[in-house]
């Protein structure tokens, strides 16, 4: 099994976002990895220790702290890093597809991973976009990849509490929402050795896409109005509710 | 007395008795040996010699339990007596014409003066009735009362033999050894008066009284009395009471680094050729001492008493872990089972489960009376844990990802580790722009909670009010890594400690304070390890010193408050900061009654050693509730409508605390304040002007 998994840095939104000009100011951010892709991560290493073969760790470096991930990534299993040294840290989903993609190509996956989606990306595109430019089917919010002759099984999610279990053919592009197991922990000692011997392979992007996309504007969101809190006795707060949504004519 | 026959034949099965003893010392010795190198130890003999003299004081045991101490000290001197008795018990067997009954009268030599043959068999005398008195209270404790205390739940981990009631059996024998010896011995004595009784032997001449004297009589009992001896001889190496021997010198080789201080996950000696993984997987993982502590223990149970975890119904028992690792060193040497130990040390001697409930509270540490370090044992195996990859605690996980990237357990960013000093209405320094004298390490708790950030406000008011100089390190601080370390995350907390002391270097100050006991013990007695070296205060000291100096003082006393006060582990046990916090609540002039466990033997919040960060709450009366309960029968033995408090000095038992009074539904009769709060208020901070800042 040949298996990629791309990682994402990803502005974290555990602070508020600065915000400057129409853009998110990055320099003033933590860049995080994207929670999905420790997931895909897991996933990954499962699906080797299950059956063998290699798992190669990629990502695109928008601000050239990208190592420290991919370290994490080996001390999680990984067998190989590869970075593509981009340094842009607005690079969108369809750029970062296509970087990846030339990048992906050569090394003739069975299976790429992804993240499902991350929180620059809610949307989830990256997967789609990936497996479009890679030429390969694509199929997202899966959990629980067993692969077997060929073929991996999963479970894919869908709105509204629907879930189905496909069989995919090898090769293809994956996002993944949930891994069997909770992600490792890889303890700080070895992830240490690692950055002291490892090796990362570096590519330089290649390819050009867009989205189109052009910002006007970039404002956190405005707060207006607040929530009514509903006190009393459950009498007298299902009497309240009953009279507002008479109010509101929903009634 | 003896025939030469008898003589004989004592002496072949004394030479056999002595050689099974020395072989199983011998023994004890070689395993012991095969432990790793502990920290060094530095002047032996002094710490040995102080520790025999500790022994003979009883010193240790009295820590708790004084009753069954009191009658531990009658067996200890009883047998120290016996020791002696027997040495005169073999000369009146061999040496023809040596009797030490009236006196000394019929000594065919004289071998001792009257007076002091005389002071001895009074002594002995005495001392055999002391014996069998303290002898049978031990018994009936374990076998009639059955003792829950000495007893193990159902959930701890437990070799089978210890299962199987190994230890009583244990007990048994020397029960019976001690009546059957002492009651030989004095029958000896007895059938030796010939002529009436002897005044300076009175249990022996009540008992001649009744039998009479008897040349067979005294020949059997003798030979019983001495054959028990012989039979004892062999029979401690391999049982519990060993303890006799060695638990007066683990006491000797116990730590000598500050109890704050946890020796490395790796042995810092080199050893020729010997590479060690980080931690313990297999009990020769553990430093050699450690190995020791396991035929030292007494199995007393001490350290079960006071464990917060047990009380908490966890799996957990340190005395368990222990016997353990004791039965274990056993089957492997006395058994010839040396697979046992190829398994790890979490299969056989204490539950994973367990392991990770310990809260290192240290309080069984302190409790020992033979020096033991089981703590000391669960975090070896929590690193090597770790090290392994086995599986963690979700809750456990996520904070230590979010130190790693963040510096803080909370999963905040960096960035927002100085917000609040943002939101005071005067400026607070930043430590690393301008030079103070005391750099406040606020910690993380005390930096992100929303709970506890009015507190860490309030002392900023404080600190400001009394003109101290002092500064922050904002976003520069990291976590100071003591739970960290103390969760087993050797790596992890190796960086925090980099990090803290980079920071460190570019800043300017000549002390440092906090209010987190926790960051206090680290920075204190770990950091100088790394190459750190500095005067750390808790802010309660600071505070105290502050009143003395006159920079603060008392507008209003407080007397309209009954307070109790809770001693956090790492300032009081750990780092004896006990005299600050009581000080000031003095000044204050609140009413104070102190808890029954205090200071030394504070009980644990049930917060420390990682356990704050667990996803997974147990069933149970948790620690923190069963001390709010405590706190609660303390103050309402003085009913008189004064505000109850209960006060604290640490941002963790803030948080404990606070939530404990809402799931014990003890608000309206309790309330938690740290004591920061009653400085505020008695020098006449209003909380309004805190809080109205941050609004
Ligand atoms: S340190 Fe505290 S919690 Fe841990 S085993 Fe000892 S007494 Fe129990
Ligand atoms: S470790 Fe110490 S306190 Fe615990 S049972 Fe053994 S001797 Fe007693």
């Amino acid at each position: 099994m040949n298996i990629v998994v791309v990682l994402k840095h990803i502005p974290s939104v555990a602070d508020e976002l600065p915000v400057r000009g129409n853009q998110v100011d990055f320099d003033s951010v933590d860049f995080v990895l994207n929670e999905w892709d420790e997931q895909s991560l897991e996933q990954a290493a499962l699906i080797k220790e299950a059956l063998g073969g290699t798992v190669t760790a990629i990502g695109v470096d928008v601000i050239g702290e990208l190592d420290n991930l991919l370290h994490l990534a080996l001390a999680k299993g990984a067998d190989r890093a590869v970075k593509i040294a981009a340094d842009d840290a607005g690079a969108d989903s369809h750029r970062q597809a296509k970087w990846l993609s030339e990048a992906i190509r050569p090394m003739a996956p069975d299976l790429v991973l992804v993240g499902v989606q991350a929180s620059n990306d809610i949307d989830g595109q990256l997967g789609p976009l990936l497996a479009a430019y890679l030429d390969l089917p694509y199929i997202g919010v899966v959990s629980s990849i067993e692969v077997q002759d060929g073929t991996a099984l999963m479970n894919k999610e869908f709105a509204g509490g629907f879930g189905a279990r496909y069989s995919v053919r090898l090769p293809f592009v994956a996002g993944v929402q949930v891994a069997p197991k909770p992600p490792r922990y890889a303890p700080v000692s070895k992830i240490r050795q690692i950055a002291q011997t490892a090796k990362i392979e570096v590519l330089e992007p290649s390819g050009e896409a867009d989205s189109g996309l052009v910002f006007r504007k970039v404002a956190p969101p405005v707060v207006s109005g607040h929530a009514e809190m509903i006190e009393g006795s459950p009498k007298e707060i299902a009497a309240r509710l009953v009279a507002l949504l008479k109010e509101r004519g929903l009634a | 007395m003896l025939s030469s026959i008898e003589k004989v034949v004592f002496v072949i099965v004394a030479l056999i008795a002595l050689g099974v003893s020395f072989h199983g010392f011998w023994m004890i010795v070689f395993t012991v040996r095969q432990g790793r190198p502990a920290p060094e130890l530095k002047n032996i003999p002094g710490s040995l010699l102080r520790a025999a003299w500790r022994v003979l004081l009883q010193q240790t045991i009295f820590r708790a339990r004084p009753a069954l101490s009191a009658v531990h000290l009658a067996l200890f001197f009883g047998l120290i007596t016996y020791a002696f008795v027997n040495l005169f018990d073999v000369l009146e067997g061999f040496v023809a014409g040596f009797d030490l009954t009236y006196g000394g009268r019929h000594m065919t030599a004289i071998f001792l003066p009257s007076g002091v043959v005389n002071a001895f068999n009074l002594i002995s005398d005495l001392m055999s009735g002391a014996l069998l008195v303290a002898i049978v209270v031990f018994l009936v404790r374990r076998f009639g009362v059955r003792d829950r205390r000495l007893q193990f739940r159902e959930q701890v981990l437990l070799h089978p033999k210890v299962r199987a009631g190994a230890q009583h059996t244990d007990s048994l024998i020397v029960g019976v050894f001690v009546i059957m010896h002492v009651t030989a011995h004095l029958l000896t004595q007895a059938f030796r008066l010939t002529e009436g009784p002897d005044p300076f032997m009175p249990l022996a001449s009540l008992l001649n009284a009744w039998l009479g004297p008897s040349e067979v009589g005294m020949h059997v009992a003798w030979w019983v009395s001495l054959g028990w001896v012989l039979f004892i001889l062999a029979y401690i190496p391999p049982s519990k009471h060993t303890h006799f021997f060695l638990a007066p010198i683990n006491l000797g080789l116990a730590k000598q680094t500050p109890r704050g201080q946890l020796d490395p996950a790796i042995p810092l000696k080199v050893i020729q050729g010997q590479t060690f993984e980080p931690g313990a997987k297999h009990i020769y993982d553990l430093a050699w001492t450690r190995l020791l502590d396991a035929y030292a223990c007494v199995q007393c149970n001490r350290c079960q008493d006071v464990c917060p975890a047990h009380a908490y119904g966890r799996p957990l028992s340190p005395a368990a872990l222990e016997v353990n690792k004791r039965y274990l060193l056993k089957d492997a040497t006395f058994g010839g089972r040396l697979q046992v130990l190829q398994q790890p040390l979490t299969e056989t001697a204490i539950s994973p489960e367990a392991v990770w409930s310990c809260t290192t509270c240290y309080a069984c540490v302190r409790v020992c009376p033979v020096g033991n370090e089981p703590m000391a044992d669960i975090v070896d195996i929590r690193r090597r844990l770790i090290v392994d990859g086995a599986p963690l605690d979700s809750g456990v996980q996520s904070a230590l990802q979010s130190l790693a990237t963040n510096g803080n357990w909370m999963g905040k960013s960096k960035r927002l580790r100085g917000r609040w000093a943002k939101e005071m209405d005067f400026p607070i320094k930043n430590a690393l722009e301008e030079p103070v004298e005391y750099l406040w390490f606020v910690g993380d708790t005390a930096s992100f909670d929303e709970r506890v950030i009015p507190n860490t406000k309030m002392t900023a008011r404080v600190f400001y009010q009394a003109g101290l100089d002092f500064g922050i390190l904002y976003q520069h601080e990291s976590n100071a890594g003591n739970d960290v370390r103390r969760v087993g995350e050797e790596g992890l907390f190796e960086q925090l400690v980099e990090r803290n002391l980079q920071v460190f270097g570019q800043a300017q100050f000549q002390r440092i304070v906090t209010t987190d006991p926790h960051s206090l013990n680290t920075l204190k007695n770990e950091y100088p390890q790394f190459g750190g070296a500095f005067e750390v205060k808790h802010y309660t000291a600071v505070l105290v010193k502050l009143f003395e100096e006159g920079r603060l003082k008392v507008k209003k006393p407080l007397d309209h408050y009954k307070v109790t006060f809770h001693d956090p582990c790492y300032l009081g046990r750990y780092n004896g900061g006990f005299a600050a916090p009581r000080r000031l609540l003095n000044l204050l002039g609140v009413e104070f009654h102190e808890m029954p466990r205090n200071c030394e033997n504070s009980f644990c919040c049930g917060a420390g050693g990682g356990q704050i960060w667990m996803s997974k709450v147990a069933p149970g009366e948790r620690p923190a509730e069963n001390r709010i309960r405590e706190a609660l029968s303390t103050l309402e033995k003085f009913p008189n409508g004064k505000k109850q408090l209960f006060i604290v000095t640490c941002p963790k038992d803030m948080i404990m605390y606070s939530d404990a009074v809402k799931t014990t539904g003890s608000e309206g009769r309790i309330e938690v304040r740290d004591l920061i709060q009653l400085v505020a208020e008695a020098i006449g901070i209003e909380e309004a002007q805190v809080v109205a800042i941050a609004a």
